[in-house]
């Protein structure tokens, strides 16, 4: 009967990766549940329980402690413990946990044998428990990646925007030879058959592959042998998501379109594929056409919108942030030039640089700004007044444009940071010669830079020196990497608490600072070491992937770990920004899913393996 | 068991009548279910409460009278020290011939449909019977279980079998009794000492679901009175 053990069913199913489970495996799986009373304090596996089982925590506390004594994770109502879920402890990479209870727990467990078993019906339980977490992770990123080419645009944008008109077409009375020939005429693989101007089907290069050539028809037999009759159409009133999943359903490739039941194109799977937004790149061009601070500041009030319309397209932060770093881009370069119509040409040849985030093409909405200015070697003493009102003009522009003050003062207005190349040589050198606390702190900021208006060899020989530089200096990539892995993330969450590599609390998740910083100062490491110039994160793990620094599959998992970190922060800001309040990057753990804390931990654990690797390395 | 100690106890005296009840029934009981419950003894009340088998029985009744209402359906769970496998359970709704109330559907959601396609009384109390073989009763609120099944049995053997039991409600108002401090007896229900255990939301009413709650309950109240290990079925027995 439906209500029996049905509190236990409820919760098993409230817990990924079971919350996928078809009911009638659920009851199954239920029925094989051994419940456990442990009291504070005592171990797990529970006396007697010697055979792999997966433990799910129904009610109380437990903590994972390494062989070494150092806490692990802690586990809260509904988490699962796969720490005795392998029978052979073989695998060099996961060592067995300790593992013992902080509260008196009731625990749910069951046999890894029926798990397996289970799994040979519905592959995802036995998958989520054999992957390890960087595996897991790629699964879910290979998932979100086909979402946010399914979701995007496709949703709202009718299939009108896409198809291809007119169609090809061919008589019914045609041979199959005549077809194939006008599709290598045309260029392309699939015809509409028409009938007295009505279509009556579709045939595909593939028709010919297999209904003709493969059963040995003549291809002079007419094309009404092997074409479909009962093709699938769309009508043009449809969107472009509608089409791409009857594509999809049907697992056919071309879908012809219909306006008041006559045909009028021809829709594709590329065609719909290959859609992309433009959303920044108009954005650019009309802050291109603005004539003053004033007329910039209103358009940059656009900004946040843009970006929740970025997010809500399912558009990666890898996305997001290059068309806002653009949009930043845009507006100094507005700025500078006019500044350069106010006070007249520059004096010499000088570059205005971004550093940080902007440079990294790692921007989102309204973050500061990082600026400075490299001039020409030539320049003459009195030449810097120009210089100093070109950066107070921009650097106010921006500020008032919501790009506020670097609170480090690292701004082109700052006289540091506005000198000629030979000055600029001279700071990496010290830099990278006598790594310094501050000279690390300055490195990871100026290691990011990029030019954004005027020449771009002053900073380009600038870089190539220095890139010799740190290829060879050890001692400055150790100091680098020490500095660098000070930021940890956390071991995962403890019920709705942030957990701590010290087994503290924390109500909130720092995504910049635990997840997303740490990642980009082991790309900056990587490309420092290996003389690599790019600075955009995920540019920078792609050049690493497969020299010493890094390997390939640790690329891989790291910009998955990446762009999962990125992918919760765009969501959460768009939120904030849609509630109207500023953006921030505090995620509290109750704002998101079980399963996507459960993503979120890979993302920790590959993170922390990658630094921990640096570590050894040094 | 010389010691005159033991002999002194007024507990002991009428848990020794148990197993000479036993005996003395096993006598007489006809060829069948009964007969072989009655053959096997009963733990030890020295026993360890670590070591003793017990199964947990929760029943689902038309009303609180055994002489007038009817059996609806047994639920029950064995466990063992602190662990229970759900594959050993075992639900079953009884056929009974009494017409529901609607008053009571309410209570225990067994409609008349679903009791029709149940099974005979004797088939589902000689299941209870084989599995309670040798084990210890558990229940919270004892007379019901006790009435019933005992009204019961009376119907298909023409006699009653005895059978230790263990009540979570008197575990619980023992100890509440203990403190003399005066408490609400809604304190004693078995949702309310569950939620004050720190044990999971209960509300299901299904004589399974509640065999299962009432064993958690136990093994709750076992972790704060069984300490130091030392208590025995003696202990805890009604």
């Amino acid at each position: 009967m439906d209500t029996e053990l049905s509190e236990i069913s409820t919760f098993i199913c409230s817990i990924p990766p079971f919350d996928s489970l078809p009911k009638h495996l659920l009851a199954q799986l239920v029925r094989e549940l051994t419940i456990n009373y442990l009291r504070k304090g005592e171990q797990l596996p529970p006396k007697g329980m010697t055979e792999a089982r997966l433990y799910i925590l129904r009610k109380g506390a437990m903590s994972c402690l390494s062989a070494e004594g150092e806490l692990v994770s802690r586990l809260g109502e509904g988490d699962l413990c796969d720490a005795f879920y392998h029978s052979n402890h073989n695998n060099s990479d996961e060592k067995r946990l300790n593992v013992h209870t902080d509260e008196d727990c009731l625990i749910y467990s069951v046999e890894a044998s029926v798990l397996q078993e289970l799994g040979e019906r519905f592959p995802s339980i036995s998958d989520y428990f054999s992957q390890n977490s960087a595996q897991r992770l790629k699964s879910k990123m290979t998932k979100v990646n086909e979402d946010a080419i399914l979701s995007s645009t496709l949703m709202n944008t009718s299939v009108g925007n896409f198809y291809q008109s007119p169609v090809a077409s061919i008589d019914v009375n045609k041979t199959i030879q005549q077809a194939a020939m006008q599709m290598n005429e045309q260029g392309y693989s699939c015809l509409v058959v028409i009938e007295q101007d009505s279509p009556v089907g579709i045939i595909t290069d593939k028709d010919i592959r297999r209904r003709c050539v493969a059963t040995g028809l003549a291809t002079s037999a007419s094309i009404s042998n092997i074409m479909t009759q009962d093709m699938c159409t769309i009508d043009i009133k449809n969107n472009a998501y509608d089409a791409l999943m009857i594509m999809t359903a049907k697992h056919i490739h071309h879908l012809p379109v219909t306006k008041y039941g006559n045909l009028v194109g021809m829709v594709t799977v590329t065609d719909l594929i290959n859609n992309e937004g433009h959303n920044a790149i108009n954005l650019s061009s009309v802050i291109h056409k603005a004539n003053s601070v004033k007329e910039l500041t209103e358009i940059s009030m656009l900004l946040p919108k843009l970006q929740i319309r970025l997010a809500k397209l399912g558009s990666s932060s890898d996305h997001v942030g290059k068309s806002i770093s653009a949009i930043t881009m845009a507006f100094t370069k507005r700025l500078i030039e006019m500044a350069e119509f106010k006070y007249g040409p520059a004096p010499v040849p000088y570059a205005w640089l971004a550093a940080g985030s902007q440079a990294r093409q790692e921007q989102l909405a309204h973050s500061d700004q990082d600026n400075a200015l490299i001039i020409c070697d030539t320049m003459k003493t009195g030449d810097d007044v120009w210089f100093e009102k070109l950066a107070h003009f921009v650097c106010d522009g921006l500020a008032s444009c919501g790009f506020i003050y670097c609170p480090g003062e690292i701004m082109a207005t700052n006289v540091k940071w506005r000198q000629p190349q030979k000055v600029w040589h001279s700071y990496f050198s010290k830099w990278v010669d006598t790594p310094s606390p501050q000279a690390l702190l300055n490195s990871s900021v100026f290691f990011d830079l990029e030019t954004i208006y005027g020449d771009v060899s002053l900073l380009r020989e600038v870089k190539k020196e220095l890139l010799k530089k740190t290829k060879k200096s050890t001692l400055f990539i150790a100091h680098l990497s020490k500095n660098a892995l000070g930021l940890r993330p956390p071991l995962g969450f403890f019920r709705d608490f942030v957990l701590k590599q010290n087994g503290k609390h924390r109500a909130t998740l720092d995504l910049k600072r635990n997840g997303i910083a740490p990642v980009v100062d082991l790309a900056r490491i990587y490309a420092l070491a290996e003389g690599i110039s790019a600075v955009n994160t995920i540019e920078r793990i792609q050049q690493a992937a497969g020299t010493p620094s890094l390997t390939k599959s640790s690329a891989e998992n790291l910009i998955d770990a990446y762009a999962f970190l990125g992918i919760l922060r765009v969501e959460h800001q768009a939120k904030q920004l849609m509630r109207g309040e500023s953006a921030d990057n505090f995620l509290s753990p109750k704002e998101i899913s079980k399963l996507e804390r459960e993503h979120l931990k890979d993302a920790f654990k590959v993170i922390k393996s990658l630094q921990d690797a640096r570590q050894s390395n040094y | 068991m010389t010691s005159s100690t033991i002999t002194h106890s007024p507990l002991l005296n009428w848990l020794m009548g148990y197993e000479a009840q036993r005996k003395r029934l096993l006598k007489t009981a006809p060829e069948g279910a009964l007969r072989d419950f009655l053959s096997v003894p009963f733990p030890d009340i020295h026993t360890s409460i670590e070591k003793v088998d017990i199964l947990s029985v929760d029943f689902e009744t038309t009303g609180l009278d055994a002489k007038k209402d009817k059996l609806l359906s047994v639920g029950f769970i064995p466990f063992k020290r602190q662990q229970m496998s759900l594959s050993d359970c075992y639900h079953q709704i009884i056929n009974t011939q009494a017409q529901l109330e609607e008053s009571n559907v309410i209570i225990h959601h067994i409609t008349d449909s679903q009791k029709d396609r149940g099974k005979a009384l004797r088939i589902v109390v000689e299941a209870l019977l084989t599995a309670l073989a040798g084990k210890v009763m558990l229940v919270h609120f004892a007379r019901i279980e006790k009435q019933f099944l005992t009204q019961a049995c009376y119907e298909l053997y023409g006699m009653a079998p005895v059978f230790p039991m263990i009540d979570t409600l008197v575990l619980a108002k023992r100890r509440l009794d203990k403190r003399d401090v005066s408490y609400d007896p809604s304190e004693l229900r078995l949702t309310n000492l569950r939620h004050k255990l720190q044990l999971p939301e209960h509300n299901a009413h299904n004589a399974l679901n509640d065999a299962i709650a009432t064993a958690e309950l136990f093994m709750a109240q076992m972790s704060k009175k069984n300490r130091d290990g030392k208590t025995t079925l003696k202990d805890v027995l009604l």
